[in-house]
């Protein structure tokens, strides 16, 4: 007797194509990589030695090296921030098609946009390193191209979303390019370019850190450091701060970014 | 105030005159709490600024180099690009290895904090912060660790991604199994389902299109991650990318680099399609 | 005889999938009409209205405003001829986060220097005249309220006195209670008539609703597939007319209201 599905057959068809290739190309990986999760297991026994001794209990020699570190860090990462708006606003006027003076110009101001926010910071930043040697600037380089590209392409969408409409009527009006900016595009859009801001300051903690670690300084070369000359307790504490900071700064965006659009 | 602002008065009594005696056009308070924060968040971005060591007029000087380091990207070379590719390959895989063991221990992990899932509000609360722990430090940190532990190689990407994304997904498909009405789950319960057949019943059907949604995003993430990861040395194509650089070969690092790009544009396109084909 | 104020010759427009939006559109207009375009949707009501101020280039034909060709104007001449036309919107294109007196305003932004603009220093002279245009519309309770607050049809009000702010010589209304309820549609007609009778404002509005246009147009203009098929007084617009124009019988049309049967 034939059994009663409980799934709609074409259903059941998708679901188990999707498993089937999904076991496939875990198959493939796995060969691939040469990746024995039971190694891991088995060994886990002894990483957990390791973490137990090494790096328990965390601890924090020169915590004042280490507060500079983290504050570089959190600096960069709000200074880069600001640059890149700053930037992207500008851009942003024009990359919109719905406002800008030049619509011909602002697809490819879009698509450049596009194309490079896919890219990482930390591929900007070995690109910098490469061509201006390590340092804290050049960090602060690469976070402001990759924030700028996201930023850009962040405005452009709320541009076109709020205040196409609005910016029509003062076009009609007569009013001048900059009259249109400043009477309706910004204060339209002002709730929505802060929340973005304060969101990739929270993308850019996290960024200056990876930064940090090859080369950009901040706590992320602290920690790579201490990684490196085997010092795992205090890298162990260096770890506990980055995540205290990262927490903290997380929810003070996300607190004053509610404020922010609820304020009107 | 002015002859004019009392004319205009006389026609409406609430017009507002400021201290010049000049008609106002809108309220004080109005805007006061965004130009205020506004004007805070100027300074703090500015203070910012001062505890930098940066040579700015260096750094400004040497801007040109920049454009002569695309030039080189550019011209891109096919030489080694067998390389390139088992590279790419390599970082392929080892995403969708750590997605999958992130996306089954996250299923895992997600149901041990839900809420509605564990009435212990202690074990959840412990979890949760564990992993929110977990989420906080960058993934490249994670697999810098896992290099420490593992030793190189690609071993020490999977499971540094997977730390990150297991706790992601914890963190998100709670969120999801929350979001399933108490009713549906009350409903089982009543029936003397234990808890496993109540979630695998009622809670994962349930929130199954959400988890499929934040797997689709997640997934662009990881590859993102797992190219970069091969810059600190676990395997893959960002190594191949960092190699090439410090050995020169700008034009092979350029096609590694536009790789990545056309790949992670290529999945975003692959998972809209998918959303569309879902949302039926 | 009034003067002619808009003269249109041959105007056409073809987007660039292919579609005709106008088709050989001629027609004069003189000051102080009370124009009302009536057409089912894609007729090529938006775009003729449109292309009067320019919002939309044609293909072809010449459209002259107050004896001034406008084809070549760009830049500040284009300016200049923009703030003599004065448009309201379906969706009243407000400036939700200012207050009602500051959009009322902007009516003015095409009179001002840049600087003034951007700053929003507006005359007193002007802010004098924005106070007694809100209380000719009854709105002078909300003068500082955010524009947000307003209902719809408070909200097309305040359009409308940005519109009369220009001193324009033209108005146009592109679906202007579309999106209004029965009582609020009639108020904002009865206001948009008033206004332009008393300040001899030339109107063309486009509608859909023919009961409407009948009501307060002086002369009726009938599109249907960017040809006109009608142009005349509301009187001689009969049924079989109005079957041409959405060209379907009358039974499939919901028309309220006085209806000429012809």
């Amino acid at each position: 007797m034939a059994k009663i599905p409980l799934i709609h057959t074409r259903e059941k068809k998708i679901y188990t194509i999707f498993t089937v290739v999904v076991i496939i190309l875990f198959a493939i990986a796995t060969v691939l990589t040469k990746f024995n999760p039971l190694q891991v297991i088995v060994s886990s026994g002894e990483i957990w030695n390791f973490i137990t001794t090494d790096f328990l209990p965390p601890t924090l020699t020169k915590p004042v090296n280490i507060f500079n570190a983290i504050l570089t860090t959190v600096c960069l990462a709000i200074s880069s921030t600001f640059i890149a708006g700053i930037m992207a606003i500008i851009t942003a006027m024009f990359g919109s098609e719905s406002i800008s003076p030049w619509p011909k110009y602002a697809k490819i101001i879009r698509a450049v946009a596009t194309f490079l926010r896919n890219i990482p910071p930390l591929v900007w930043a070995f690109i910098l390193f490469s061509s201006l040697g390590i340092g804290t600037g050049v960090g602060f380089i690469a976070l402001v191209i990759s924030t700028f590209a996201f930023m850009t392409r962040a405005f452009i969408e709320s541009i076109d979303e709020i205040s196409q409409e609005s910016t029509e009527s003062l076009l009609v009006v007569g009013a001048t390019f900059p009259q249109r900016i400043f009477q309706a595009v910004i204060p339209s859009c002002i709730q929505d370019f802060i929340s973005w801001f304060l969101y990739c300051i929270e993308l850019n903690i996290r960024a200056s850190t990876v930064v940090g670690m090859v080369g950009g300084g901040g706590i992320g070369l602290v920690l790579f450091s201490y990684l490196k000359t085997f010092r795992y307790q205090t890298a162990a504490g260096i770890i506990l701060i980055i995540a205290a900071t990262i927490i903290l700064v997380d929810l003070l965006t996300g607190y004053l970014r509610t404020r922010i659009m609820q304020n009107d | 105030m002015t002859e004019i602002a009392l004319r205009a008065q006389n026609i409406i009594p609430s017009v507002h005159v400021c201290k010049k005696g000049k008609i106002k056009t809108k309220e004080n308070h109005q805007d006061l709490d965004l130009y205020i924060f506004l004007m805070a968040m100027v300074l703090v971005s500015v203070l910012s600024f001062l505890p930098l060591n940066i040579n700015w007029f260096k750094l400004v000087s040497r801007m040109p180099d920049i454009g002569i380091m695309f030039g080189k990207l550019s011209q891109l070379s096919l030489h080694n690009f067998d390389y390139t590719l088992i590279a790419f390959v390599e970082t392929v895989a080892i995403t969708i290895l750590a997605t999958i063991y992130s996306i089954f221990f996250g299923i895992i992990f997600g149901a041990l904090v839900s809420k509605n899932f564990i009435k212990n509000r202690l074990v959840t609360t412990l979890l949760s912060s564990f992993f929110t722990f977990l989420r906080a430090v960058p993934t490249p940190v994670w697999v810098l660790l896992a290099l420490v532990c593992l030793g190189l190689g690609p071993i020490a990407g999977i499971v540094g991604l997977s730390v990150h994304a297991t706790a992601f997904f914890a963190r998100a498909f709670s969120q999801s199994f929350e979001d399933v009405p108490p009713e549906v789950i009350e409903a089982l319960e009543v029936t003397g389902a234990n808890k496993l057949q109540i979630f695998f019943s009622a809670i994962l059907p349930a929130a199954m299109s959400m988890i499929i949604a934040w797997i689709g995003m997640r997934f662009e993430i990881n590859f993102q991650e797992s190219a970069i990861l091969g810059m600190v040395g676990a395997g893959g194509i960002g190594f191949a990318i960092t190699t090439s650089l410090q050995g020169y070969h700008y034009g092979v690092a350029g096609l590694a680099i536009l790789l990545v790009f056309v790949y992670a544009y290529c999945i975003e396109l692959l998972f809209t399609t998918i959303k569309k084909k879902f949302i039926q | 005889m009034e003067k002619v104020i808009i003269k249109a010759s041959h105007l056409s427009k073809v987007y660039s999938n292919g579609v005709k939006a106008l088709d050989d559109v001629s027609f004069e207009i003189r000051e102080g009409e009370f124009v009302v375009v009536i057409g089912p949707s894609g007729s090529g009501k938006s775009t003729l209205l449109r292309s009067i101020n320019k919002l939309i280039d044609l293909t072809s034909g010449t459209i002259s405003i107050d004896d001034e060709e406008i084809q070549n104007k760009k830049g500040k001449g284009l300016r200049l001829l923009r703030r003599k036309i004065a448009m309201i919107f379906q969706h009243y294109n407000l400036v939700y986060r200012l207050s009602v007196i500051q959009n009322v305003l902007h009516g003015r932004l095409g009179y001002m220097s840049n600087i003034k603009g951007i700053l929003g220093k507006y005359s007193e002279e002007d802010k004098l005249n924005a106070v007694e245009l809100l209380k000719e519309i009854e709105l002078s309770d909300y003068i500082y309220n955010r524009a947000a607050s307003l209902s719809g049809g408070q909200k097309q009000r305040v359009g409308i006195a940005r519109a009369i702010m220009q001193s324009p010589k033209i108005i146009l209304c592109d679906e202007p209670i579309a999106s209004l309820d029965p009582s609020s549609s009639k108020i904002i007609m009865d206001i948009i008539y008033d206004m332009t009778k008393r300040r001899n404002i030339t109107s063309i509005t486009n509608l859909h609703q023919i009961d409407v246009a009948l009501k307060y147009a002086s002369r009726i203009i009938g599109l249907s597939k960017g040809k006109i098929v009608f142009d005349g007084p509301p009187g001689a617009l009969d049924n079989l007319t109005i079957e041409k124009i959405y060209n379907t019988p009358i039974k499939n049309l919901i028309i309220n209201g006085e209806m000429h049967n012809g």
